[in-house]
């Protein structure tokens, strides 16, 4: 045997020692026993010729001080205790972020992967950002007392009431201000808005997420670009979005959105029977628009040199409307209830 | 606003190939959205929501125009049908009233008088048409003017002419004084608030609230003979406003209130009064009265052709787009050098005004549907809003629900009672003028009392721990309230827990150096905090034990002074650290904080000392011992801790427990 030969036997054994997924007993005696491994290596040291001994043996030693530096990190031996796994396990306590955070993170991320700016901007505004300057005539029935709280204060001699935000579009002709009026503009600005009134489906206090795209060219096939993008993301692929004709006063062209029903596929029925989840297979989502020239004009941006789209919907229908999550009254994510807290 | 379409009514005006379901998916798609579709026997009923500023499409015949041209457009030979009415045949046997308008109150009044009106059972077939648009059934003489309503989209009153006559025989358009009472035709009585435009008679009586209800001393009762059928076009916003005010929605109300084309009035009195002759064989006993005032016709919208491709995304002929305007019944012209569109839409269209609208037209008619879908290619925006980090507070919900923390939503505005609660006065908030319920009143200064309600409501969960990010409202003279956002801890844990994980999430959010001072009244300490690098000292809020619970409010705007992303990193010390416990017996009232900081203080070789626990008056602490660079020895240590000892013993009137 040469010293190379060694070295390549020696290389081998540390190898297959680490291997070996025994346990400490089991590799202590085959590589370290009497009769062990080593051992059984050790003896062709008299093989070697008399010049490479010393170097052998030095070899040998440190392969055993390794060889007994494996075996000690081996797994231990495998004991016979009984462990009863059938038992459940002991779950740590935790609390649950509320369902319309999540609902807003999920939206926010979605957004943000396609460059949009996520923006917070006042609750309470002035009249002036929450109606005028988005085109509503001073006639319109959303300014008036029967749909708007109005808070108890002076009017500004050029803003106007103090009013309760109630929609996140305030923040439409804020965020071109924010901008100087200079495009490009991807906002989404989510918030608490305030309506008055109170039923099943509707809550005195809800969230909206608002989106918003100024910049030259953009068309009503950018709109609909980003709400497929949306609709997949959020509900899944496979979910189809459309728009159809609406009405309001910061858009115009207007919108109704869509998005096609997860629970019929989009046909409007189950079985043979009508899907009671969706109307014909479809659920309306909320409002969009191409944003009306007033309003750029407003936030201090040329018409004529640039187009944009908006959109605005309610946080708690669009989150809703998931895979296995109807909530048939909304007033629940407001009631405090731990029982339904604790589902999220 | 919805409007319900039987299929056999609409077929009276439309002339179409498409089924039932054709006409559902293509009105939606291109106009109006048919919502649903009732099955009635064999016969289908249309749920149609129509959009508020298309007050042209709320009737059987508006949705037919609109059918007519979206059908067409989709491939399914449509026509609207014309409508077959005859000219009248005036005669002057009875007297008109005598009207007397404000021409800025009405647009229009039009009206004709009809003699012997036959009481006669509503027909079958406009019973049945009136049950499908779920509208009571009466008879003949007072269901055609529900009847042509629905028909054509424009209200019409009839009126007990003879009772009319009896009050004097005149009407005069007015604004309501404040207290002047009504009765509607109902029985209901009103008192007016002032404004709302009324029919007076020559005395100053109010005899009717027009396009919203006839009243009792004017409408048809079982008695009435000869009726004088009205239509009248008050200013909108008066008709919300009286219809608002006095929770009077009818249907005249709701279509009146969102601007009805006056021009419409006369062919509904035609047909009024056809069908008045047809079913109550009425005579008609006057010439028609109208007085209108007609409108300044709308400016034509020039719109460059150009736009169309900068808001479709894709290129429409010329002719395509006045095609299609033209179906909608706008007069079109392309001026001399091709370069934009003149349009003139009709008088039912006012709310084709601008490019845009025309664009939205021609648009939708062409159908959305039918335009690509892609993401924009431009620029994105990379000028981000400052004071703000949506990622930290995802961050701050995320910790805290891990460490068994609920995350609540709970009302912005608040009743007085959890108003005042914050510890403000009521009139400290801001309050709402026009609340919908008492217990949403003001705007809350506090998180706190909400979040204490938020665990009262579960009352079976013990020891309950609820957060909530959210904005409190400072009212500001003149200017918009500060809205603060504010993070809310509330819990009925014990303090030194709350404290815990407050210090916790601030060691999460990499907070250098926190501390909690505890004020004089010791049932709060305020916290504060250290940034990095400016090294300025922020405020973070308070934490505060009351009656049972633990409550802490934070300050996001501080919290984001003091947070970091990462750690500032130290590399693990190469000599050990040596720990000794040592148990005080302390007085009763003897806080242990200044203790702990008072062995702080005591030697640099100190490096940290951890409060374990307290039994009765016995307080065990370790203190850590460091040197960096040399490992210490128990000569080096023992002089250390004589001194500690000593002055913890003299400084805070405490004894040690066994030998130093």
């Amino acid at each position: 045997m040469t010293i190379t030969e060694l070295k390549t036997t020696i290389a081998q054994l540390k190898q297959s020692c680490l291997d070996d997924d025994s346990d400490i007993q089991t590799k202590k005696v085959s590589f370290l026993g009497k009769k062990g491994k080593f051992n059984l290596l050790a003896k062709n040291i008299t093989k070697l010729s008399p010049k490479d001994r010393k170097k052998g043996g030095q070899l040998l030693n440190q392969l055993k001080t390794e060889l007994e530096e494996l075996v000690e990190n081996s797994s231990l031996p495998k004991t016979t205790t009984w462990v009863d796994l059938s038992i459940p396990g002991k779950k740590p306590t935790v609390g649950h972020t509320h369902p319309i955070s999540q609902a807003i993170s999920q939206i926010s991320h979605i957004f943000e992967k396609i460059g949009f700016t996520r923006v917070r901007y006042p609750e309470v505004d002035w009249d002036w950002y929450v109606f005028e300057s988005l085109n509503m005539p001073k006639d319109h029935p959303a300014r008036d007392e029967w749909e708007t709280f109005f808070v108890d204060a002076p009017s500004h001699k050029d803003m106007g009431k103090l009013v309760l935000t109630t929609h996140t579009s305030n923040g439409q002709v804020r965020e071109m201000e924010r901008l100087k009026g200079k495009p490009p503009i991807r906002m989404i600005n989510i918030a608490r808005c305030y309506r008055r009134q109170q039923d099943a489906t509707h809550t005195q206090m809800f969230h909206q997420f608002e989106g918003l795209v100024v910049d030259k060219g953009i068309n009503i096939g950018h709109l609909k670009g980003t709400l497929d993008h949306f609709a997949k993301e959020f509900y899944g692929p496979g979910t189809k979005s459309r728009i159809r004709p609406f009405h309001f006063q910061f858009t115009e062209p207007s919108f109704e959105v869509d998005f096609s029903c997860h629970i019929c596929s989009g046909t409007g029925k189950l079985g043979k029977n009508k899907c009671r989840f969706c109307k014909s297979g479809w659920h309306e989502v909320g409002g969009a628009g191409m944003v009306h020239p007033n309003v750029l004009k407003a936030g201090g941006i040329d018409p004529n040199e640039y187009t944009g789209f908006a959109f605005g919907w309610g946080v708690e229908r669009t989150y809703s409307l998931k895979d296995d999550l109807n909530i048939d009254d909304i007033r629940l994510i407001y009631s405090n209830k731990a029982s339904f807290l604790e589902q999220f | 606003m919805n409007i319900l379409i039987p299929h056999n009514w609409l077929l009276e005006h439309l002339q179409t190939e498409a089924k039932p379901s054709d006409i559902q998916r293509e009105l939606s798609l291109s106009g109006p959205s048919v919502e649903r579709m009732i099955e009635d026997g064999s016969q289908i009923i249309y749920d149609i929501e129509v959009t508020t500023n298309r007050v042209d499409s709320m009737s059987v015949r508006g949705i037919a125009r609109e059918a007519a041209v979206i059908l067409n457009q989709a491939g399914f030979k449509s026509k609207l049908l014309p409508l077959s009415i005859n000219q009248l045949d005036t005669k002057e046997i009875l007297p008109l009233p005598k009207i007397t308008n404000q021409p800025e109150l009405s647009q229009r009044v039009t009206c004709v008088v009809l003699k012997d009106v036959q009481r006669t059972p509503t027909p079958n077939w406009m019973g049945e048409r009136l049950r499908q648009t779920e509208m009571n059934v009466h008879d003949a003489a007072i269901d055609i003017t529900n009847y042509v309503t629905h028909e054509l989209g424009h209200p019409c009153h009839a009126f007990d002419y003879d009772k009319l006559m009896a009050t004097g025989g005149e009407i005069r358009v007015e604004e309501a004084k404040k207290g002047e009472s009504f009765t509607t035709l109902d029985g209901e009585s009103f008192v007016t608030v002032g404004g709302e435009v009324v029919f007076k008679n020559g005395k100053g009586k109010i005899i009717d609230l027009p396009s919203i209800k006839g009243t009792q001393n004017t409408s048809i009762d079982n008695r009435t003979k000869n009726v004088l059928l009205l239509l009248e076009s008050i200013r909108a916003d008066k008709v919300r406003f009286a219809s608002m005010t006095h929770a009077i929605r009818t249907t005249a109300a709701q279509l009146m209130e969102k601007h009805v084309d006056p021009h419409l009035a006369e062919v509904v009195l035609k047909r009024g009064v056809e069908l008045y002759q047809d079913l109550c064989q009425a005579e008609l006993a006057s010439p028609i009265f109208d007085e209108f005032h007609h409108p300044e016709p709308p400016l034509p919208a020039i719109v460059p052709l150009a736009t169309f491709e900068t808001y479709l995304g894709i290129k429409l002929t010329s002719e395509k787009i006045t095609k299609i305007l033209t179906m909608l019944e706008c007069e079109v012209q392309i001026d001399q050098n091709q370069a934009n569109i003149v349009v003139q839409p009709p008088t039912f269209r006012p709310d084709l005004k601008i490019p845009a609208d025309i664009v939205e037209e021609v648009a939708r008619i062409y159908g959305y549907h039918n335009l690509p879908s892609q993401l924009m290619p431009t620029a994105i925006p990379t000028t981000y809003p400052t004071n703000t980090d949506f990622n930290l507070e995802e961050k701050v919900k995320t910790f805290l629900s891990l460490v068994n923390w609920q995350e609540v939503y709970t009302y912005s505005l608040v009743s007085q009672e959890l108003a005042t609660e914050s510890g403000l006065a009521a009139g400290r908030h801001l309050k709402l003028q026009n609340p919908l319920t008492e217990d949403r009143v003001y705007l809350r200064r506090s998180l706190f009392p909400s979040l204490k309600e938020a665990i009262s409501q579960n009352p079976l969960k013990s020891r309950y721990s609820v957060f909530e990010m959210a904005n409190t409202y400072i009212p500001q003279n003149n200017e918009l309230p500060k809205e603060e956002l504010k993070l809310g801890l509330a819990s009925t844990q014990s303090a030194q827990n709350v404290r815990g994980v407050i210090e916790s999430l601030l060691d999460h959010l990499f907070v250098d150096g926190y501390n909690f001072l505890v004020n004089k009244d010791k049932t709060s300490s305020q916290i504060y905090a250290i940034s990095r690098g400016e090294n300025n000292k922020y405020k973070l809020g308070t934490l505060v034990t009351k009656s049972g619970y633990c409550f802490a409010e934070l300050n996001w705007k501080n919290i984001l002074m003091v947070a970091n992303s990462h750690p500032k990193y130290q590399a693990p010390s190469s000599t050990p650290s040596t720990v000794e416990e040592l148990t005080f017996t302390i007085s009763i009232s003897q806080p242990v904080g200044p203790i702990l900081e008072t062995i702080k203080n005591v030697s640099p070789l100190i490096s940290k000392v951890l409060f374990n626990n307290q039994y009765k008056q016995n307080i065990s602490l370790s203190t850590i011992y460091h040197d960096p660079t040399k490992t210490l020895s128990a000569l080096d240590i023992k002089p250390i801790r004589q001194k500690l000892v000593k002055k913890v013993e003299l400084a805070h009137d405490a004894k040690l427990i066994g030998k130093v």
